[in-house]
């Protein structure tokens, strides 16, 4: 009954919610230095994307990403990777991601500040941010096709601006 | 009691309602209802899970406010509790945060809290359920600008293996008062923390030093040295005193990526447990491999880790992984050595195939020969649509037996709304089965509402065991019946 009354609760408080923004977080990138939201932030569009070196559709979509951050970042979009190892694994995160090859930031979030602060409960998960700090879209996990699901979301994202 | 929940319920629905035109509203809720057995249960029980996470942002202030309920019809697993709330305050550089926060002190050497996104934790005896996480409940403040990292942290971290039906008290034995600092001058950071640590009428203090950089433009580091400076001398690194020494090297050139870990432990579990030095073993996603890994003994533990990554010209890439560790209880010595090799690559320009094998000897579990293989296949059909198989198989002796694990799944995916798997696994371990072999079977479906909604079902039997997750190790039951997750975003 008391779950029953929660959920009611949680369904009358999510049509009250506005459009979720993405706060100026400060996190160090894969060099140590410290990295704002505000300087890496895309003209038009930023897609944050949330991966850890242990999960495998992250590591899949990696590759994927690198390519739609080459094709759009003259076309005011960006990509900031946001890692999510924890102690056991986050000294893999800077071989990796010059293994992977990736061109775009790569910031660490230990302590998990950034990923509890935007509700993040899967990897990976992408998060399409407008110029007003606006959460767009949304997509977690990666599979096959998912690129062109990515891409379609920038255009149509891209065509509203 | 309920009394004062609907309260600060209905006082946080005011509050939100009225305000919800000049800030923020934003959270999520994980809902789980079970139908089913965990090991030893006679009959099928039914069960409710639901976390409500609501934030709430006005300017520089945000709220974080979590509602966890069980239910069971047995009145002492069920509960429903506010068991997380804060309020932060950030005006560059400062921040200001009261209540229940996140905060690990440089690689969790000297103290590490987490959440395990998505993992509910259930133990038997208590037959509960609650979410995975150890966060601390005081105040944390922190002054962070681009070259200095300062914080000040007091609190008391929760021991996760009990459910908020047992006493506060007992959730939260410990008390720490930490000071933490950095500096960045140029490629190189220094760091150093104090911290005082009270369980009871026990009173350590810790300090820690670290320092991490960049060498050559292809060589980076970290090293991190923490001990317990109430009972010995600073420079005492004898087996009678508590310390953990951590060292990591990574050398990476086009393409290629290699890391090396250090570790050395002695006596180093801080209270219930609220450090978690880094393991120095790989975290496999492979279930067979996962299942099996080397847990962490601070107490004493020395080892190291080895890891190469290179990508071909081909995007293929190759993992290889080597660990070592020692352990030392009474005057007996044991072994965890490891090596692990996996190769992605892409065939018949539609097929995303992985293969990967292992050899371990693993003294500590008394598993002998281990040798593990392996592959993973996608392939990709219609233009969005991919179908998976996998199998695993994992052969070892112990005690004279030889154990056999198989795993064997089939996944459909279908762009970007459905996917569905079955999940077979077989195994003649006596340690799981007094028959002559166990089985599991379950089937999985997963379907996207919409982006705020998704559902999960599962049915069928589950093999329970050991299992990491986010770096973290526990043990997830059997079971065996119906479930079904819905979560949502709001």
């Amino acid at each position: 009954m008391k779950s029953i009354y929660l959920f009611f609760a949680i369904v009358c408080l999510s049509h009250l919610s506005n459009a979720q923004t993405v706060p100026n977080f400060l996190l160090k990138d894969i060099k140590h230095q410290m990295q704002s939201y505000e300087n890496l932030k895309g003209e038009k569009l930023t897609l944050i994307d949330f991966w850890a070196t242990w999960c495998k559709p992250c590591i899949k979509a990696i590759p994927e990403l690198n390519e739609i951050y080459k094709e759009y970042k003259e076309k005011g979009v960006n990509i900031i990777g946001v890692n999510c190892d924890g102690p056991r694994s986050i000294s893999k995160v800077e071989p990796m991601s010059k293994a992977l090859d990736i061109e775009y930031p790569v910031l660490l979030d230990i302590d998990s500040e950034l990923r509890i602060d935007l509700d993040v409960n899967y990897y990976p998960t992408l998060i399409m941010v407008n110029q007003k700090n606006e959460i767009v879209w949304i997509h977690e996990g990666y599979g096959y096709g998912d690129d062109k699901l990515i891409i379609q979301q920038i255009e149509k994202q891209l065509r509203n601006d | 009691m309920s009394y004062y929940y609907k309260s600060i319920q209905l006082s946080i629905l005011i509050f939100c309602f009225a305000s919800s035109l000049f800030a923020q509203f934003s959270g999520s809720n994980l809902g789980e209802f079970q139908y089913g057995r965990l090991p030893n249960d006679s009959t099928s029980v039914a069960t409710v899970y639901d976390r409500i996470v609501t934030s709430y942002s006005f300017g520089s202030f945000k709220t974080r406010v979590v509602f966890e309920g069980f239910e069971t019809g047995i009145p002492e697993s069920d509960y429903l509790a506010l068991s997380q709330f804060s309020i932060r305050f950030k005006k560059r550089p400062f921040e200001l945060e009261i209540g229940n926060f996140y905060e690990t002190i440089g690689r969790g050497v000297l103290l590490r809290s987490f959440e395990v996104p998505g993992a509910i934790l259930e133990d038997h005896s208590f037959r509960s359920r609650h979410y995975f996480h150890r966060d601390m409940l005081g105040v944390n403040a922190r002054y962070r600008q681009s070259k200095i990292d300062m914080k000040f942290i007091y609190g008391k971290p929760l021991n996760y293996v009990f459910p908020p039906t047992i006493e506060k008290e007992s959730r939260r034995p410990d008390e720490i008062a930490a000071f933490y600092i950095d500096y960045n001058l140029g490629k190189q950071t220094l760091g150093a923390a104090m911290m005082t640590h009270v369980n009871g009428i026990h009173r350590d203090n810790y300090s820690m030093i670290n320092t991490n950089g960049s060498l050559f433009g292809k060589l980076s580091y970290y090293t991190e040295i923490a001990k317990n400076i109430s009972d010995h001398e600073l420079d005492d690194f004898s087996r009678n005193t508590s310390y953990g020494i951590y060292s990591n090297l990574n050398f990476f050139t086009n393409r290629l990526g290699i890391s090396f870990e250090y570790k050395n432990y002695n006596r180093f579990v801080i209270g219930a447990g609220i450090n978690e030095p880094p393991a120095g073993i790989k975290e496999h996603t492979y279930s067979v491999l996962n299942r099996s890994t080397h847990v962490l003994q601070p107490d004493n533990e020395t080892g190291y880790q080895f890891e190469l990554f290179y990508t071909f010209l081909n995007n293929s890439i190759l993992t290889l992984n080597t660990s070592l560790a020692q352990n030392k209880q009474a005057n007996t010595e044991f072994i965890f050595e490891e090596y692990f090799a996996e190769y992605d690559f892409i065939m018949f320009d539609s097929i995303d195939m992985k293969c990967f094998v292992d050899f371990a000897e693993d003294l500590f579990k008394l598993e002998q020969q281990r040798v593990s293989i392996g592959f993973n296949a996608i392939w990709a059909m219609l233009t969005n649509s991919s179908a998976e198989i996998g199998y695993q198989n994992q052969r070892f002796d112990r005690l004279n037996q030889r154990v056999q694990n198989h795993v064997l799944a089939l996944d459909f995916h279908y762009a970007p709304k459905w996917s569905t798997n079955i999940l077979y696994e077989y195994s003649n371990d006596p340690f799981l089965t007094e028959r002559t072999s166990a089985r599991w079977l379950g089937v999985g479906l997963r379907h996207k509402l919409n982006r705020k909604n998704s559902l999960q079902v599962f049915a069928g039997n589950r093999r329970g065991g050991p299992a990491c997750q986010a770096g973290v190790c526990y043990e997830v039951l059997d079971f065996s019946g119906v479930e079904i997750r819905f979560t949502s975003r709001f």
